[in-house]
């Protein structure tokens, strides 16, 4: 079996504290690279209350992606809908387009939602640790996939929490339990969880929302790092933290997706006046 | 279009508080300069002396919109169009300072020519100063109304008014070399017909800040064929 710790990245590895050498990339465009995640012309419903409207958008691989918009404009639910989570939601469904990651439809019969939530991992807005160990909650998803060999599960388990930048902090005391550790490391170590299962895609609901200036720039130095290695998603209200940690800005309103762009043109000439007066505080 | 009004007042409060220091400073500096070229042509020393002491004035507002943009900044965060703005703001504030520190040089070279007899080539300069302002107005009208085809119109009367110059600057040397002993008097009116083209310069700059505001297109240093 291929240990699911030898395909990380050795970039990610990397001391937190010390500074990183990054590689300026430019962005390319969203349209020039073939999508992680295409979402074609997707309608999606609560009932009888429709939420989306024709959204397509194609994702672009190993870059990050915000989706931004008042509250109720439908983000949360298109994110949710990238590793149907929805499906837990009574009534609550696509009603028309498809999404697909990396070239397959994931809503699909034939689609185990176990393994497609293996390789789209999420990151809430509030932290939620299992009320285990800080080992326990690396090593548990790694248990359930069908590892057993403790050598392999204490490699993983060292290799997420240094790729989510927690190693040092935690790696004296990982049998304490996890509710011992502040907001932003509780916040990091689910990120180390989602990542010890090796997705390819993390999705992050509005992942700063509770944590202090610190913490939060710990978890945006951590969204840069990873993009080198993962496709990811984040839902935001900072419109600062849009501007910060994403290449890829879509904004949304009322269940519709306004503009989609690089940040930097969304944030400097965005091309829909909506978009304008959203970023810049003049929607009323 | 007229833009809505941010949630936050006090964010449009700011704006309008940074956008109308840059409107004073450009009313203040058209004013010095007025009373700098009527003291030359006049050949009124008061007017030379006003407008050396408003120079101060214009000074001090440079400071103040550099300070209300980097609070703004520092405070609200501003991203697109309002970005722009604030950058603009800041980064034609100096230019319109040196508008002013030209005007400051006129009217200092204009109170030395006046204690001499007057010279007939100082009405060289009066089709240069028409020109040169009319462009700074239009520039600072330009950034006022977010108007980038009056903005554009400027660059190509930046080479005309270049052009003049060189003109005028034949003509005094020639005289220079007819008339010796006004030698001093039309060196000074050599570096007046200078600040003139410098003042062209700096509406050019202006003009190409208030097209960054308005359209969020860096138009520096393009050819003169694209600029069109």
């Amino acid at each position: 079996m291929v240990s699911l710790v030898d395909e990380m990245p050795d970039t990610l590895e990397q001391h937190p504290s010390k500074p990183v050498e990054r590689e300026v990339r430019p962005v390319p465009p969203p349209s020039e690279t073939s999508p992680m995640i295409d979402i074609a012309d997707v309608d999606f419903s609560y009932g009888s209350h429709q939420v989306l409207f024709d959204v397509t958008l194609p994702v672009p691989p190993r870059a990050v992606t915000a989706f931004i918009g008042p509250s109720g404009c439908g983000k949360t639910t298109l994110l949710r809908c990238i590793n149907r989570m929805n499906d837990l939601v009574e009534n609550a469904r696509m009603t028309r387009g498809a999404i697909r990651l990396d070239g397959f439809d994931i809503n699909s019969p034939e689609v185990d939602v176990v393994d497609l939530r293996r390789r789209v991992g999420m990151v809430f807005q509030k932290s939620n640790p299992f009320p285990k160990s800080i080992y326990e909650n690396i090593s548990y998803g790694l248990r359930i996939a069908g590892v057993a060999k403790r050598a392999r599960i204490d490699e993983a388990v060292e290799k997420s929490l240094r790729a989510a930048a927690l190693w040092d902090e935690v790696k004296d005391r990982l049998d304490a339990n996890a509710f011992g550790l502040s907001g932003g490391q509780q916040q990091r170590l689910c990120i180390a969880r989602a990542l010890a299962v090796e997705p390819e895609v993390i999705l992050m609901d509005e992942p700063c929302s509770a944590l202090d200036p610190i913490a939060t720039a710990k978890v945006e130095e951590l969204i840069y790092q990873l993009k080198t290695a993962y496709t990811i998603v984040i839902v935001t209200h900072n419109m600062q933290q849009a501007g910060r940690c994403s290449d890829h800005t879509a904004f949304f309103y009322l269940g519709k997706l306004i503009e989609f762009g690089s940040t930097g043109l969304i944030f400097s000439n965005p091309r829909q006046r909506q978009t304008e007066d959203y970023i810049t505080g003049r929607f009323g | 279009m007229i833009a809505p009004r941010h949630i936050l007042g006090t964010f449009d409060e700011a704006l309008a508080s940074l956008r109308n220091n840059v409107l004073t400073m450009a009313g203040l500096t058209e004013r010095t300069f007025d009373r700098a070229i009527k003291g030359l042509l006049e050949r009124n020393d008061d007017l030379c002396a006003n407008a050396i002491a408003d120079d101060e004035e214009i000074d001090q507002l440079e400071k103040l919109v550099d300070k209300e943009g980097v609070d703004l900044l520092l405070r609200f965060q501003p991203v697109a169009s309002d970005l722009r703005r604030v950058v603009a703001a800041m980064k034609l504030s100096p230019n319109i300072e040196r508008v002013g520190d030209q005007a400051t040089t006129v009217a200092r070279r204009a109170r030395k020519l006046n204690r001499h007899p007057a010279l007939a080539e100082t009405e060289l300069i009066e089709p240069l100063y028409a020109l040169a302002m009319s462009m700074f107005k239009d520039a600072i009208d330009a950034y006022v109304k977010e108007d980038v085809p009056l903005a554009m119109a400027i660059i190509p009367r930046d080479q005309e008014l270049d052009e003049m110059n060189a003109t005028v600057q034949r003509q005094l040397i020639e005289r220079m070399a007819q008339d010796p002993d006004q030698l001093r008097g039309y060196l000074n009116l050599i570096f007046i017909a200078r600040s003139m083209e410098r003042v062209g310069d700096h509406a050019t700059n202006i003009a190409e800040d208030a097209v960054y505001a308005a359209a969020a297109e860096d138009i520096r240093h393009l050819p003169m064929a694209e600029a069109d």
